[in-house]
């Protein structure tokens, strides 16, 4: 691919089984077409067990090929999870910034990796749909702004969000229900890697699995894997998989670079 | 636990979903009922009522049409005849010939080389599954043997008002072989079954109205007689593929060759409910169906024709019912709505969202416990190309109850266990690829789930699902694991050089992409050239595989189910568990397993309880019966309910107490009088059989207003029932915290009604009820005998150590007695203008009353209660236990009525508040023990063995005496043993647990005592006069001597039939056997012990 002509002498490679995990309809599969086609599509066919994508993803040092399973986020689904985050290197527990109830599963997913699956799981905490509030698009922003407001809780989002109660100020189209704060501070205890996306927009998408990749140790990296899988993506159903799998171009290739050869 | 976790499991999965019998009855072994259903395909409400071997004989067809398989039946002149066994069922005539009756045809060409007997389920045999409402006639015949020979005349083409010209009648006959009894006995049956059917010819019509077929055969004979198109009715609905065309090229497909043929084979066979399956029936549908008449062959195979032919206005009706409502699944649905076979013309168009809205909609109306799962929405789809609304309906109804059982269900049962039987069977048939599997770390799994979830739909091109499809529903679930294997083991050589998930999917995924192209491009062969792959997938499947059975598929699921069963529990209550909130922090991971397994079995057990009352009940209105079983879902009486959602989550008062009868001793209820000890007998051969016991043997849980109250009070809403959470919550608030206090407030809180933090008058008397209530079984060495001797020595004046050696369980009624005198006084009168009483008590009289109490005591009590004490519980022979309860129960009446005389004058209404109860608790050592420890403690979770439990805890002293006890256990109980053996001797039997007997008998009569009181309250004060009082002791004295007399007899009896394990019959023990009853009950214990 064309990040091999980037660097002459082929840098080391190694797969990195990924698993997304979460709520349905927060977005997983999404941050996935974002990530692999920087590509979005308002309506996804539903994920039948789980969707099976790789991507590349390039380090000064290495390169990291994504191995990802996106899994249904329907509950009952739930049950089949431990057939995929078996061995994972690494996971994405996704939640959606405007509804509450997904962090709290989440949360559950995060229990759940760090009882059941292998040691040493880098698990990253991701905040989806950031583009519905009001720091949307800007990242920057968002990571900087301010949270001192936090403690005069507006009134309208007390249904659902009572738990922790700490919102922002919710200002005429901002759908934000759950801060930043208290899910950066849930993953500073948890000690995961925490980012808000939008995969709509594009958000901060490729800079969660730069992160991830980054946050690999090097010793647990099995190089030489994947030889056979080759090109970008596949799909566990097959042929739904042509239509929406087989645009990837040299776009994706480059956004892959550019997002990860920091 | 495991036991456990399969009960619990198969709660979760509603049982109902597994008619396959192996996976569904508690016994391994499948009733020959659902075995004759799988076979024929009939509704659940169909038993199998008389069978008899027969041969069936079909007139040579007239027709001269060239189907190329009709040369092998030409064969046999004089007709067809097909030796097999005919059954009769309440409303359906059925005939299948053995798999090996038939002689396998020839083939000719290598798209039908394959189409042999697959000894699947299902009507695969040749023969019958005919509706006795479309037999028109039925004539005996006279023949020369002495056979019974029977002709049956069909409706066969003439429900219908048509074009067709009068088609030859419909004649099969059938010659019964067998004794003329057992002929004649069918016989009976079938013209009583026939009679019945009458009634439902309307229905049949209804039914047959809409199939393709009919319109098919009389819209070609008026073109032959007319020549004309002219006017044809209009056509029935064939899915969405008439306004959207079908998938795949109809040309290429050569659907109009099958569609003709299929045309001669109705002629000459019958059509929809008359079809007689003949070998080129299975024939036809191996090389796929035409379109048009796809969904109606699905539907006669699949066997949901008769489902809709059970309740044709089914769908309708549902739709209709439940119009406007919301649920949980209709979210979900909407949700998938646009994500369905989005490729497909008609799923862009409002149409067609709309018919699979609808069908989903009601699907999940009628079968709550499924609702929706995501790949229902893509199946559906997939159906309704090809067949009406209510088509879909009912074969989706078919595929989740029986061909793909537990695939959609919440935990998604079926699913994994069909992917573990999956790779054992490619383990068994491929094993090198197997182990290449495994040594390159590659999960078979979560490629092939799909494919069966989705039942290939999602996975293969649609032509080629559906020809899947079509073997699918006449040959059952086997068909989706030979095409699965037959997958694996035509890329067997690519696939054995991949290294990891992703290339495994990728040459899967593009071999089923080139499904079309063919098999062997480079053959010199132009008939080899031309077979495509799919066709050699085919082949593959059902000649190779052939071997794969729904035998093999049903052993294999066998095997696997508890394992599978054992994960997916596993799993759920992990996260169950961890999703209980912050409240469940305070209870260990191990309290909180106990919880939960014991909910949710108690929820599954009482769920069986209530269906099998409604099952009997349906029994009795038979009429009923039909009707729900319509659509062979028993939980059909759940349609109602659908509010509580997919499975039962929640107790009602009634299993909440069934669930505290298996927490707390208390909670197990007193038989019926005059028996008190069976129960008790069966109580405790519950403990030693643990959760295995069968439901009619468990407890009987108590109902006391206690129960009541605690269910109120743990309910977030009553009305809905407890959830896990609300239990789960309700014991972290009483065995959370080991603070006194918190147990103390919370059982004033459950007393405090009004929520004003005062309890009156009545509220006092219950609370002592309560506390009676809940100390009536005894305090299983909690509150210790031996302890409290030490402390009270100290606290009170050496000369009452008699007393303190009375058993705790006596001395508490003391203490509750002393608890309402106590009470009453310090109450506060609601009318604040008469507080004199109130205000006069200060702590200095507490301790006064505490000591008239031990002086009462002291006066009243016999010397022999010296003998009472300690460790040698048993020793207390006859006479003590005789007379020790009397002065007891003497005494509190008499101190009740005494001291609370002015508190009971109805006239000043009073009430305690918290403070105040809680410093007459605090005021008496029992109470305060009890409280702290027993009453916590009483609740049994994962501490069952209460004694390592309670020696691990932190209340030390007693605690480590009672832990001795437990390992000094053996020659503690020989001295019971001898105890039995000497007092049966002796004439009256104390037995081992004889004490327990005895203080049963007090607790109860304390409870008739409070009771008493309370009864007295409304009587003149005068009446309460000392002599009055003195007079009604004695009889309730004489009384006693009775019911204890009584109570240790049975007492002997039940440890004897403990001894052997048999509860249930204390008739059985004639003699009181000692020595065995010392058995059984080392028995017992020893299983508390470790359960």
């Amino acid at each position: 691919m064309s990040e091999a002509a980037s660097a002459n002498p082929p840098k080391p490679s190694s797969s990195v089984k990924l698993v997304l995990l979460g709520e349905a309809a927060v977005g997983k599969s999404s941050l996935v077409l974002r990530f692999v086609n920087d590509d979005f599509q308002e309506n996804k066919e539903p994920t039948i067990g789980a969707a099976f994508l790789t991507q590349k993803c390039s380090l000064p040092t290495r390169t990291i090929k994504f191995e990802i399973w996106d899994t249904a986020g329907q509950e009952r689904f739930a049950s089949l999870a431990p057939m995929y985050y078996r061995n994972a290197q690494a996971a994405l527990v996704v939640y959606d910034v405007t509804k509450p109830s997904s962090l709290t599963k989440a949360k559950h997913w995060v229990a759940e990796l760090q009882r059941q699956a292998s040691p040493g799981i880098v698990i990253a905490l991701v905040g989806n749909k950031l583009d519905l509030t009001n720091d949307g698009g800007d990242v920057s922003e968002a990571s900087t702004a301010p949270e001192a407001d936090s403690g005069s809780t507006g009134a309208e989002g007390d249904a659902g969000a009572g738990e922790e109660g700490e919102e922002q100020d919710a200002t005429p189209g901002d759908a934000r229900k759950v801060s930043r704060r208290e899910a950066s501070s849930y993953a500073q205890e948890e000690g995961l890697l925490f980012f808000e996306t939008s995969a709509k927009t594009g958000t901060n998408v490729v800079d969660v699995f730069t992160a991830i990749a980054n946050a690999i140790p090097e010793s647990s990296l099995k190089t030489g894997r994947g030889a056979g899988a080759g090109t970008g993506q596949t799909q566990l159903s097959g042929r739904s998989a042509d239509d929406s799998r087989v645009n990837l171009g040299d776009r994706n290739a480059a956004t892959a670079k550019e997002g990860c050869a920091c | 636990m495991l036991q456990s976790f399969v009960q619990k499991a198969s709660s979760l999965i509603d049982p109902a979903n597994f008619n396959i019998p192996t996976l569904s009855s508690s016994d391994n072994n499948p009733s020959k009922a659902s075995l004759f259903r799988q076979q024929f395909r009939l509704p659940d409400s169909q038993n199998p009522l008389q069978e008899i071997t027969a041969d069936l004989v079909l007139p040579l067809p007239h027709s001269s049409s060239g189907s190329p398989s009709d040369s092998s039946r030409r064969a046999a002149h004089g007709g067809n005849r097909y030796t097999g066994r005919l059954h009769i069922s309440e409303r359906f005539i059925c005939f299948s010939t053995q798999p090996t009756s038939f002689v396998p045809s020839a083939t000719h060409n290598a798209s039908t080389n394959w189409t042999g007997q697959t000894h699947g389920t299902g009507p695969s045999g040749n023969g019958f599954t005919l509706p006795l409402s479309c037999i028109r006639r039925v004539e005996r015949l006279h023949s020369a043997s002495h056979v019974f020979s029977l002709a049956l005349t069909t409706w066969n083409g003439l429900l219908i008002k048509s074009q067709e010209l009068s088609p030859a009648p419909q004649r099969l006959i059938l010659q019964l072989v067998g004794s003329r009894q057992t002929c004649e006995r069918f016989c009976d049956c079938l013209k009583k079954g026939l009679r019945e059917a009458m009634k439902e010819v309307e229905s049949l019509r209804l039914v047959v109205s809409d199939c393709y077929s009919e319109y098919l055969l009389s819209n070609s004979k008026s073109k032959l007689v007319e020549g004309t198109d002219s006017d044809a009715r209009q056509p029935p609905d064939a899915g969405l593929g008439m306004i959207f065309r079908y998938p795949g090229d109809a040309r290429k497909l050569r659907d109009r060759s099958k569609m003709r043929l299929w045309g001669e084979y109705f002629r000459e066979n019958g059509r929809n409910t008359t079809l007689v399956r003949q070998p080129t029936f299975h024939k036809l549908i191996r090389v796929g169906l035409p379109n048009r008449l796809r969904g109606e062959i699905w539907e006669l195979t699949a066997g949901s024709l008769f489902l809709r032919l059970g309740s044709p206005k089914l769908y309708q009706e549902t739709l209709a019912k439940f119009e406007g409502q919301e649920s949980l699944a209709i979210d979900e649905i909407e949700k998938d709505l646009n994500r369905s076979l989005p490729e497909y013309p008609g799923y862009q168009s409002e149409e067609g969202i709309g018919r699979l809205r609808r069908v989903l909609t009601a699907y999940s109306w009628t079968n709550a416990e499924i609702g929706y799962c995501q790949a229902m929405n893509i199946v559906v789809a997939a159906l309704l190309i090809y067949t009406s609304e209510a088509q879909a309906f009912f074969l989706l109804s078919v595929l989740c109850d029986r061909l793909v059982p537990g695939y959609y269900s919440t935990t998604m049962y079926g699913t994994l266990l069909d992917q573990k039987v999956f790779e054992s069977l490619v383990e068994k048939t491929m094993p090198v690829l197997w182990d290449h599997l495994v040594k390159s770390d590659v999960q078979l799994s979560v490629v092939s789930l799909p494919w069966f979830l989705s039942l290939y739909i999602n996975s293969m091109p649609l032509v080629f699902a559906f020809r899947v499809l079509d073997v699918f529903f006449l040959e059952g679930p086997k068909v989706l694991f030979q095409v699965g294997l037959a997958i694996l083991r035509i890329n067997g050589e690519e696939l054995l050089d991949i290294q990891d998930d992703g290339s495994f999917i990728s040459i899967l995924k593009s071999y089923f992409a080139r499904l079309d192209e063919s098999a062997h491009p480079r053959s010199e062969n132009p008939k080899l050239r031309a077979i495509t792959r799919f066709q050699e997938l085919m082949v593959v499947a059902f000649k190779e595989f052939s071997g794969i059975t729904h035998n093999t598929i049903t052993e294999q699921r066998e095997k696997h189910k508890d394992a599978v069963l054992e994960n997916i529990e596993n799993f759920a209550k992990r996260t169950s568990i961890r999703n209980l909130g912050p409240e469940s922090k305070r209870l260990s991971v191990d309290d909180l397993g106990t919880i939960y397994d014991r909910f949710y079995e108690t929820l599954y057990q009482w769920q069986q309880h209530q269906r099998s009352l409604e099952g009997e009940r349906i029994l009795q209105a038979k009429k009923k019966s039909e009707r729900l079983s319509a659509l062979a879902h028993p939980a059909d009486n759940q349609v109602g309910r659908v509010g509580l959602g997919p499975s039962p989550t929640h107790m009602d008062y009634d299993a909440f107490r069934e669930f505290l009868a298996a927490t707390a001793k208390w909670a197990v209820a007193d038989s019926p009088p005059p028996s008190k000890k069976e129960s008790e007998a069966s109580y405790n051969s519950f403990r030693g059989n643990g959760r295995s016991l069968l439901w009619a043997n468990r407890p009987q849980p108590a109902d006391h207003e206690f129960l009541q109250r605690l269910y109120r009070k743990w309910a977030t809403d009553s009305e809905e029932g407890l959830s896990l959470q609300n239990v789960v919550n309700g014991m972290a608030r009483l065995k959370g915290s080991p603070d006194i206090m918190n147990n103390i407030n919370y059982f004033f809180d459950l007393y405090d009604d009004s929520g004003s933090g005062l309890v009156d008058r009545e509220g006092i008397l219950r609370m002592s009820e309560g506390l009676l209530f809940l100390s009536r079984r005894g305090f299983e060495g909690i509150i210790n005998v031996t302890q409290p001797l030490e402390d009270l020595n100290g606290a009170r004046d050496r000369e009452h150590v008699e007393q303190n050696r009375l058993s705790a369980e006596e001395r508490f009624l003391g203490s509750v007695s002393a608890f309402i005198r106590r009470c009453f006084e310090y109450a506060d009168p609601s009318n604040p203008g008469n507080q004199k009483a109130a205000i006069q008590n200060a702590a200095a009289e507490v301790t006064e009353k505490l000591d008239s109490f031990a002086i009462g005591d002291e006066e009243d009590e016999e010397e022999d209660l010296i003998d009472v004490g300690g460790e040698s519980k048993p020793d207390s022979s006859s006479p003590t236990l005789e007379t020790s309860p009397k002065p007891a129960v003497t005494r509190t009446n008499r101190q009740v009525s005494e001291s609370a005389n002015p508190a009971l004058d109805p006239n000043n209404p009073l009430h305690i508040t918290l403070p105040t109860f809680r410093m007459v608790v605090l005021a008496d050592e029992l109470l305060e023990q009890f409280f702290e420890s027993f009453f916590p403690q009483s609740f049994h979770l994962s501490d069952h063995p209460h004694p390592a439990a309670l020696a691990a805890s932190s209340l030390s002293s007693n605690l480590t005496t009672f832990s001795n006890i437990g390992s000094a256990r053996p020659s503690n109980l020989t001295a019971a043993g001898t105890v039995t053996v000497a007092g049966a001797s002796g004439g009256i039997v104390p037995p081992g647990k004889g004490l327990r007997g005895v203080l049963d008998n007090i607790a109860t009569e304390g409870i008739r005592m409070a009771a008493e009181v309370k009864k007295r309250m409304d009587e003149a004060q005068r009446e309460m006069e000392r002599n009055a009082l003195g007079r009604e002791e004695e009889d309730d004295e004489e009384e006693d001597d009775e019911d204890l007399r009584r109570d240790l007899l049975e007492g002997a009896e039940v440890v004897n039939v403990r001894g052997k394990d048999a509860a249930n019959s204390p008739g059985a023990a004639g003699q009181a056997g000692g020595n065995e009853g010392h058995d059984g009950e080392v028995v017992s214990k020893v299983v508390e012990f470790e359960s």
